[in-house]
């Protein structure tokens, strides 16, 4: 019928359908305004420190099997925190999951594991085959609904990730199925998430994603209040950064510093907006050092930035806090987080390691995980230890401040652990 | 068993049916092959997901357009519809073929502008694609008519998880197909015209 139409001359009725049908289509998506960031916060930082410092080290895992790779961490209403990781038998394996811990703010201490999202409950939810999960990001937003974000890998390797996102409405308890945002065209390979979601003021979600396929780049994705993928902006091109760990300045102005993935010695990359993400400046490097590791960045209460990162040329065996001045000009040591007993990050031999790793064992478990320190010592090979020689690994950091103003990091330690340390505003000035 | 999302299903049933040697079969049992084709499709795999929600996990969700074309290949291997003729397809692999160069390599990454992004606040796109659509209506185009107009409005009724107008109109394998099909048409037309002299 149709195409006799055609054949009887019919096309301007028919152009006036398909003029109707791209006119709908156009009135419907109206153009959207893009809210400045939400830089409000629960703390005041004009205050006076009348506090002592403090400075405290716990386990934030506690599954000694498994190797557990990129912690994230948020703070709830009353104190408490929820830190997640992805943990398995290792990076990429088919056993891993999306693990959480709870920290109770009463007892100061990290609670059980639980698993948050299996590759089984992933695949029946998106309906597609998975063969592996990693870099779990959690946040919670300011209409008090929790939000984590995770990869998953359908086809491939690392690059062939997708982003799943699951949301809480009663801050961790209970969780929605997850379900895959559309962020590529082709076939949505290779977006991956690593660092924390920025939020705008209007509840909206900016979260720093990267490509790295064909290229290495990051893009800062741009979701509305209720995880709906909006737009997505380009924060660099090329293939040498990842991971952009993005702190905002004020409502349109901010930070975002790069994990420099380039073939020779590099140096962390910096790019700016001054447009609430939507553009951003042409990526440099700046000061220090970066071996292709993951950073982390947050403001302090002193309008400057702390990072968190491996600050070396080559290795993740020392992890160190910095600060740097918001134009990027001055870097300074705050110190150090956590390093080899080696100055140069070789390994180690076992008789001697055991000793050391024991002592920072003990440093760093706090009470509750000192139980699992004599297991922990039989497992050190296969685990830190290769043919009787050993190695200290500090790396992929994530900082967060709580409502009380303290700051809060974790990170991989050993990828044994994962390591929450915590600090307030007058630890960190004791520190000069 | 989890039912894999009916595009994939479809998708799957019809490329096989259009892979599928199908002689002097007639058009009733051609449409037996079809839902055969169908039920394949859903066939439960020991992962929990269906052979089409399996093999979803290499191609991701296909565009409408391929979905349509797939569609329109198959009401004509069924006998409802007389063959696309050559003057209907160029138009066809031109302009998706265009279309794929304008979103792939800046979607993957060659450069700060990234054309993906234009199907978040398609407006602009709508417009290039109603002014591609018109085109097709003045040269008769029937199929791309359809292709255009049937994603825009699926795009409407959000029928696909993304909401980038792209994916309505564009997957990797349409575009393909339009390059390595003109190719194909070549050499066949060098093949059938050197048996001719």
């Amino acid at each position: 019928m149709i195409f006799r139409s055609w054949s009887l001359g019919y096309r301007v009725p028919a152009i006036g359908v398909v003029g109707v049908v791209f006119a709908l289509a156009w009135w419907l998506h109206q153009p959207y305004e893009m809210s400045g960031f939400s830089t409000a916060t629960d703390w005041d930082d004009s205050s006076v420190i009348t506090a002592e410092p403090v400075m405290q080290r716990l386990f934030v895992s506690s599954d000694l099997d498994d190797f557990v790779h990129s912690s994230s961490i948020t703070a709830l209403p009353g104190g408490d925190l929820l830190s997640v990781w992805f943990a398995g038998s290792r990076e990429g394996a088919a056993d891993v999951q999306i693990r959480a811990a709870r920290f109770d703010a009463a007892s100061t201490q990290w609670g059980d594991e639980q698993v948050l999202a299996t590759r089984e409950m992933t695949r029946a939810a998106v309906g597609k085959p998975i063969r592996k999960l990693g870099n779990p990001v959690i946040a919670f937003a300011p209409d008090d609904r929790l939000w984590l974000f995770y990869v998953s890998v359908s086809l491939g390797g690392w690059a062939g990730s997708a982003i799943n996102v699951m949301v809480s409405e009663d801050q961790g308890f209970t969780w929605s199925k997850p379900r895959q945002l559309i962020t590529s065209p082709f076939i949505n390979i290779s977006t991956l998430v690593r660092s924390a979601p920025v939020f705008h003021k209007d509840g909206s979600i900016g979260l720093p994603v990267y490509h790295e396929f064909l290229g290495k780049f990051p893009e800062y994705l741009y979701l509305d209040g209720n995880g709906r993928v909006v737009d997505k902006f380009r924060m660099a091109d090329g293939t040498n950064s990842l991971q952009p760990t993005v702190v905002p300045l004020d409502d349109r102005r901010a930070i975002a510093l790069l994990r420099y993935a380039g073939e020779k010695e590099g140096h962390v990359l910096a790019t700016m907006t001054a447009d609430a993400g939507q553009t951003w400046s042409e990526e440099r490097f700046v000061d220090p050092l970066n071996p292709n590791s993951s950073l982390a960045a947050i403001r302090s209460h002193r309008d400057t930035l702390l990072v968190a990162q491996n600050n070396l040329a080559d290795g993740r065996f020392r992890l160190t806090l910095d600060e740097a001045s918001f134009n990027l000009s001055k870097w300074s040591l705050i110190n150090t987080i956590d390093e080899s007993t080696d100055a140069e990050g070789d390994p180690i031999p076992i008789k001697a390691y055991e000793p050391l790793i024991r002592e920072k064992f003990l440093a760093a478990s706090g009470p509750r995980r000192h139980v699992l320190l004599d297991e922990y010592m039989q497992l050190l090979e296969g685990r830190v230890c290769r043919a009787g020689m050993c190695n200290f690994d500090y790396e992929y950091p994530y900082l967060i401040r709580s409502d009380d103003g303290n700051f809060h990091m974790v990170y991989s330690w050993n990828n044994s652990f994962i390591k929450h340390v915590t600090f307030n505003r007058a630890w960190l000035e004791a520190q000069k | 068993m989890i039912i894999a999302n009916w595009q994939a299903v479809l998708s799957f049933a019809l490329i096989l049916f259009l892979l599928v040697p199908m002689g002097r079969l007639s058009t009733a049992y051609r449409l037996v092959v079809l839902l055969c084709m169908l039920l394949v499709a859903l066939i439960p795999m020991s992962t929990g997901l269906t052979l089409a929600g399996q093999l979803r996990g290499l191609t991701d969700d296909l565009a409408i357009t391929t979905l349509v074309w797939l569609a329109a290949a198959a009401t004509i291997k069924l006998g409802y519809l007389p063959p696309i003729s050559f003057t209907t397809r160029w138009p066809l692999w031109l302009g998706f073929a265009t279309l794929g160069l304008v979103l792939y390599p800046a979607a993957l990454g060659l450069g700060m502008i990234d054309t993906y992004r234009w199907g978040y606040s398609p407006r602009v796109l709508l417009i290039v694609m109603a002014g591609l659509t018109v085109v097709f209506c003045l040269m008769r185009n029937t199929l791309g008519v359809m292709l255009l107009t049937l994603a825009t409005l699926a795009f409407m009724f959000d029928l696909k998880p993304s909401a980038n107008y792209w994916d309505y109109l564009l997957d990797p394998f349409i575009v393909i197909f339009c390059f390595v099909a003109p190719v194909i048409a070549l050499l066949r037309g060098r093949r059938n015209g050197a048996v001719e002299t």
